[in-house]
């Protein structure tokens, strides 16, 4: 019922985009709605395992559990983003608060990550654990009831490319862990979903080839580093590597950031 | 969209027109004579290093990145440069040779400037818009310079390295930062406004996005002065309050130019430099809180002029222009032995051979952890020999007493490009494609 509700809402006057291309796009919407559903649960769900691990002081389970369950936040980051309160309790890093490490208004998944490998500790992390917890299960309840917005979803596709270009490139998003090509894989399969869904809303195959290219570009990149489920350390990704990767992402961002006005959203 | 309304659009033409007559920056390119005057004679043409003057410059002036060579080098430097350092992401000649004509189309674009392209509201724009929507010369210059490193890693190109490129040792002063030296591709921008070289940066990065990888870049300025009685010339100060540049070769004396700055067949190299240059490129801060400490006589010791008009030590009433008579005083008593002009320029006939052509520029970034201004030179000196020309002048100046006060943490070497042409199938680099081309392909 609340997704029939939400996907009226698309249709709702006053809003700034076209009416023409929104109701052409209720198809894709719905779908790409039911596949954020789906990767909330799962965060949910993992969040859960990651934050018991961490209130029962199991270091090593803590650790091998913080990537896979940042995976599906990374997929759905620019919804993840609508609600930026969650967003900033959920995924801020030491460099957004004015005394770094010691802010009290650090929280979420990198202060966690601090704890696990920086001090190597769980300790003083329980009431952390629940606030993440807690912040987790806020986001999905609030998703569940939102109306996306087309604009955020197909502009989504280039927030998550100019994500890992302005802030995870670089390695400072999981700088203790360094898990970050985790990170990379959540957000290229976040953007390459959008693609998919919207594909045929596309009317240029030679934009759809170059962009296809550049994804498997930066796929087979990544793919240099797989260990088992998921990617070794950022601090074995090759400066040659790094570079394919950052350009491959520079490109992916600026042609992603015309695919909102291609499926005609302003 | 068009229209003969629009006065931006007529102040526009109206500067194009103004460029094809009495643009100060035409004269300086056109001379050729002279050559029997000093190297650094007043000649009345436009110095490299000489002040731009207040409300001499305007959005129209236009320099052609046309010719035998690349723009930005002998060219009058105006306000404000730029060094951009890149990484190139070219895995075969076809991919460099691409990347090449993609930046001579922009710099034949952004150096002349015009209506920028409107495109669909529901797209991106295709421009910033920092200039507005017509982009005006604004005496922009867009310089290509390629590094060791890029030659290095391809065995396609290696053969191809200007003889002395190589990656900028580390001199003894150094304190080199690797977060801002070398690099594969540099670009020099320069313009009369700091927004037209940020402009012109942020639209190649938009255009070249799959190629090339900002790595670092450093902005400088030099000081707008009020009009000079004609005739007179004021070299910029930097920022150590000394005028800067008073000795430097003329750049309007095309057959010094030929000597000093521009790789020939003199130099042995490779038949694609031809008409290219060689950038010293040094990121060199400046200790100013310590060296305004510094007693003024002891300033002007260490520099070897007068701070207050640029004067040599031996005739202080003189002007910078006056070149000092170091035979007349060979135990330096008036110019220290080690005064940095000194050291730096001997004026020996030995030391005609070591002549560089210095552009640099001010720069100012902001405090340090300590609490002390970051600021200090982008040097930038061009030569047809790089061991004859700046790394013999800095082997002369190392251990220098101007070392207390500076230190160069960043730069590079690279080597501009010889000219291109506005012809449909010219780009800048299309000699080194060229030869790469012979030497790959089949028998």
């Amino acid at each position: 019922m609340k997704t029939t509700l939400a996907l009226l809402g698309l249709m709702l006057p006053g809003a700034a985009f076209a009416q023409d291309a929104t109701l052409a796009l209720v198809g894709p919407m719905a779908e790409y709605k039911l596949y954020v559903a789906d990767e909330t649960q799962e965060l949910v769900k993992d969040t859960r395992a990651f934050t018991d691990a961490v209130k029962a002081g199991d270091v090593e389970t803590a650790k091998s559990l913080f990537a896979p369950t940042r995976l599906h936040y990374e997929k759905i980051e620019p919804v993840a983003e609508l609600f930026s309160d969650l967003d900033v309790s959920i995924d801020s890093r030491a460099d957004d608060h004015e005394a770094a490490e010691a802010d009290p208004g650090f929280t979420g998944f990198h202060r966690i990550e601090h704890a696990l490998w920086a001090t190597g500790s769980t300790e003083g992390m329980a009431p952390f654990a629940d606030k993440l917890m807690a912040d987790v299960e806020d986001l999905a309840a609030r998703i569940d009831g939102l109306t996306f917005p087309p604009q955020v979803v197909v502009g989504g596709a280039a927030v998550l490319m100019d994500e890992v270009a302005a802030t995870k490139i670089s390695g400072e998003e999981d700088r203790y862990s360094h898990t970050d090509l985790w990170d990379f894989r959540g957000n290229f399969d976040g953007a390459r979903k959008i693609v998919e869904l919207f594909r045929p809303h596309v009317k240029d195959d030679a934009f759809l080839a170059t962009i296809d290219a550049n994804f498997d570009k930066v796929d087979r990149t990544l793919e240099k580093y797989r260990e088992g489920e998921g990617y070794q350390s950022y601090e074995k990704l090759t400066d040659d590597d790094r570079r394919v990767l950052a350009a491959g992402v520079n490109t992916l961002a600026e042609d992603l950031s015309t695919l909102r006005g291609r499926v005609g959203l302003d | 969209m068009a229209g003969g309304h629009d006065p931006t659009r007529r102040t526009l033409l109206r500067g194009f027109g103004a460029a094809a007559m009495v643009c100060p920056f035409a004269a300086g390119m056109a001379r050729a004579e002279g050559n029997a005057a000093p190297d650094n004679n007043a000649t009345g043409q436009p110095r490299v290093t000489q002040a731009p003057q207040a409300n001499e410059s305007s959005p129209g002036d236009y320099v052609s990145p046309y010719g035998a060579h690349q723009a930005g080098i002998v060219t009058p430097r105006p306000a404000h440069g730029m060094v951009a350092s890149f990484h190139v992401l070219a895995d075969t000649p076809a991919d460099l040779e691409r990347l090449l004509r993609r930046l001579g189309e922009r710099i034949a674009f952004l150096t002349r400037g015009g209506e920028v392209p409107q495109v669909d509201p529901g797209l991106p724009p295709a421009d910033s818009g920092l200039l507005g929507p017509v982009i005006r010369p604004d005496a922009l210059t867009i310089t290509v310079a390629l590094g060791a490193d890029l030659f290095d890693r391809h065995d396609w190109l290696s053969p191809h390295r200007p003889r002395q490129l190589v990656r900028m040792p580390k001199f003894p002063n150094d304190a080199p930062d690797a977060s801002i030296l070398h690099g594969d591709l540099a670009l020099q921008i320069c313009a009369n406004t700091q927004d037209a070289t940020i402009h012109a940066l942020r639209d190649i990065i938009k255009s070249v996005p799959d190629q090339l990888l900002l790595a670092w870049k450093q902005e400088g300025s030099v000081p707008v002065i009020p009009p000079r009685p004609a005739g007179e010339i004021e070299n910029a100060r930097n920022f150590l309050g000394f005028r800067d540049g008073s000795a430097n070769p003329d750049a309007s004396d095309a057959a010094q130019m030929d000597r000093i700055v521009w790789v020939g067949a003199a130099q042995g190299e490779p038949g694609w430099t031809h008409g290219g240059s060689y950038a010293a490129v040094r990121i060199i801060r400046n200790f100013v809180e310590r060296w305004d400490r510094t007693p003024l006589a002891e300033q002007e010791r260490i520099m070897g002029r007068v701070k207050s008009n640029g004067a040599p030590l031996d005739r202080r009433h003189a002007t910078e222009m006056d070149v000092p008579d170091y035979e007349a005083d060979p135990d330096g008593e008036a110019t220290a032995m080690d005064a940095h002009i000194r050291l730096a320029n001997p004026r020996t006939p030995d030391s005609r051979r070591n002549l560089i052509l210095r552009r640099p520029f001010n720069y100012s970034n902001g405090v340090t952890k300590s609490g002390q201004l970051d600021q200090g030179l982008l040097f930038i000196c061009w030569q047809a020999d790089l061991a004859q020309g700046f790394v013999a002048v800095q082997d002369r100046l190392n251990g220098e007493p101007l070392e207390e006060y500076i230190k160069p943490v960043g730069g590079g070497f690279f080597f501009a490009l010889p000219g291109f042409t506005d012809a449909p199938d010219d780009y800048p680099g299309r000699q080194l494609i060229g030869a790469i081309g012979r030497t790959t392909a089949p028998a």
